[in-house]
């Protein structure tokens, strides 16, 4: 195994607040490890601190404490080396709307040190990879979102870096072209690359990730393969929906002490079960809760996901998680 | 470093260059002052107190320091957009240096003031401003130290305030006290003491002064040699004040 791409150790940013106010902790000591070659995902709701700490370690902001090396080279003191190595995606992009895709691709690449001509090899080549030959002589900003998306991708891989960082690559993205966006980072990472995105839609993480640390509150709740991570939650999940939670607690403490309350959680109006071959104990369940007299709603059947890894880490879930600006 | 300067200064200038609004407000607006304001001053000429000679040979050093002043002035406005759409961001995670960068975004503001004032100076020739080779350059000159010295305070005050609202509240403030004590349009010497007290405070007093010996020539030249270094100081302080607020930069 060759050494990881990058090694971060106890990451911390403070920002300070307006007066009066408390200084923000949006990182609390944050240590990561990516191995060269694998697609790592950091998985955590809005204003988890995923942006912070990816914005971090493209050098965009200096950490309050706290070292990373990134191949090989020190984050705070070697930034330059750092920066010709990482390629980096932002939410936002950051495509000139006046000037054209194939533009501000020139402008990318001659920033990372190409010649005019070879610039421009690398740009039709990019070009004609993507597809974008149909839209590279336009302006930006007559691009749909998912267009846009590819030329921002086209950006942060001008200059072939070992490492490419996407910060929530396919939000608010169409699913034709969150497909597309899916395509091109398995295509990159087969092709050697190292990805690191953040993302808080589940499926992403688990469709492309080798590894997926699940940030909350600054800091790293559980790290691991999305298989591992599923593994803690202990198989499947029985989810008990009750008309109200008054009616969920009183099913909690009944089975409590029940064969199949051994490991659950209760959630406003539900009820979680966490059990082994949960479609051979669902029926007992529901037995079970019938001789109680105990009304169920509705009944689902959950096969391990990193939805439940994340609820099961924090009590929260990472779906019903309101939509606030990060 | 100077090619990547060069790099984001072309790339800034070819933006620029496709925005028809900007040639149409930008280059030709100070002239439209120039055309409205100096047969007004005609009149005002003859006012006791007023220095000697055409108008516009007061009139025109004002206008090119006002004009230096308020168009670099207000170059933050551009860099919100940039934050917001993520452009910045896009410059700073590439490994050009944080100087060139800088300078990219200055001398493209410095340029664009240098050209209206350029158009100023040779639409004012036929308004009957009579100069000399030399004081046109040295003032061309002083025009680039205030243009350089402005453009960085107001791209790192927006970095600041991240919003154009706020930063406009911000320049207005400053701005305007800073033009009427300067005695740009109109001679301090006219003012009464405590004016004059508070004008010699504000540093455009001295490039407009300067501004106007240039121009007229015969003084003793006291006023140049305060304003270019004075310029140069400012210059300076305001374009390690951007350096550091890009190096540190501001979600």
């Amino acid at each position: 195994m060759s050494e990881p791409i990058l090694v971060a150790t106890g990451l911390r940013k403070t920002f300070r607040a307006a007066r009066g106010n408390p200084a923000v902790e949006a990182l609390r000591g944050v240590d990561l490890t990516v191995a060269t070659g694998e697609v790592f995902g950091l998985l955590g709701p809005n204003g988890a601190g995923k942006t912070t700490a990816m914005r971090i370690l493209c050098t965009l902001l200096i950490p309050s404490a706290g070292s990373a090396r990134i191949a090989g080279f020190d984050l705070v003191r070697e930034q330059a080396q750092v920066r010709q190595r990482i390629g980096y995606v932002g939410q936002k992009g950051g495509m000139e709307g006046v000037a054209t895709g194939r533009e501000n691709l020139i402008l990318q690449a001659r920033l990372y040190g190409m010649s005019r001509a070879a610039a421009a090899v690398r740009v039709d080549e990019l070009i004609d990879r993507l597809k974008l030959a149909e839209f590279a002589g336009r302006k930006t900003q007559t691009y749909s979102g998912g267009q846009r998306r590819i030329f921002d991708l086209a950006s942060g891989i001008i200059h072939k870096p070992p490492l490419l960082f996407l910060d929530e690559p396919t939000t608010g993205l169409d699913p034709a072209s969150r497909a597309r966006v899916w395509d091109e980072v398995r295509r990159l990472n087969a092709e050697g690359a190292t990805v690191f995105l953040t993302t808080h839609y589940l499926e992403e993480a688990d469709a492309l990730c080798g590894h997926v640390a699940i940030v909350d509150k600054g800091a790293v709740a559980a790290l691991g393969t999305p298989a591992d991570l599923k593994a803690t939650v202990g198989g499947d999940t029985i989810v008990l929906g009750f008309a109200s939670e008054a009616a969920a607690k009183a099913a909690a403490a009944a089975v409590v002490g029940s064969p199949f309350g051994a490991k659950m959680q209760t959630h406003e109006q539900t009820v979680r079960l966490y059990v082994h071959r949960g479609e051979e104990v669902l029926p007992a369940v529901l037995q079970f809760l019938n001789a109680k007299q105990l009304e169920i709603a509705t009944v689902t059947l959950a096969r391990p996901s990193l939805d439940e890894v994340f609820l099961k880490l924090t009590g929260r879930s990472l779906t019903s998680e309101p939509q606030v600006g990060s | 470093m100077l090619r990547d300067t060069y790099l984001v200064a072309k790339h800034e200038l070819l933006v620029t260059a496709r925005n028809p609004f900007w040639i149409v407000f930008g280059l030709f607006q100070p002239i439209v002052y120039l055309l409205l304001f100096a047969p007004f001053l005609k009149g005002v000429a003859s006012t006791p107190g007023f220095p000697g000679g055409d108008s516009i040979q007061f009139f025109a050093p004002g206008l090119l320091i006002m004009n230096a002043m308020f168009n670099a002035g207000f170059a933050g406005f551009g860099i919100i957009e940039k934050m917001r759409s993520g452009f910045l961001e896009r410059l700073r995670v590439t490994p050009i240096s944080r100087v060139a960068l800088v300078l990219g975004l200055v001398l493209v503001s410095t340029t664009e003031v240098i050209l209206q004032s350029v158009l100023l100076v040779v639409v004012s020739l036929f308004f009957g401003l009579t100069v000399t080779m030399a004081g046109i350059a040295l003032l061309l000159v002083l025009l680039v130290l205030v243009a350089i010295a402005m453009a960085s305070a107001s791209f790192s005050l927006a970095l600041i305030v991240k919003d154009e609202g706020i930063l406009a509240g911000v320049t207005n403030f400053f701005q305007l006290p800073l033009l009427l004590l300067s005695g740009v349009l109109l001679p301090i010497a006219f003012a009464p003491a405590l004016i004059r007290a508070l004008s010699a405070l504000d540093p455009f007093r001295y490039a407009a002064d300067a501004a106007r010996d240039l121009i007229v020539g015969g003084s003793d030249g006291a006023s140049v040699t305060t304003a270019f270094p004075l310029f140069v100081i400012l210059a300076a302080i305001a374009l390690g004040w951007f350096v550091r607020m890009i190096r540190e930069a501001v979600a």
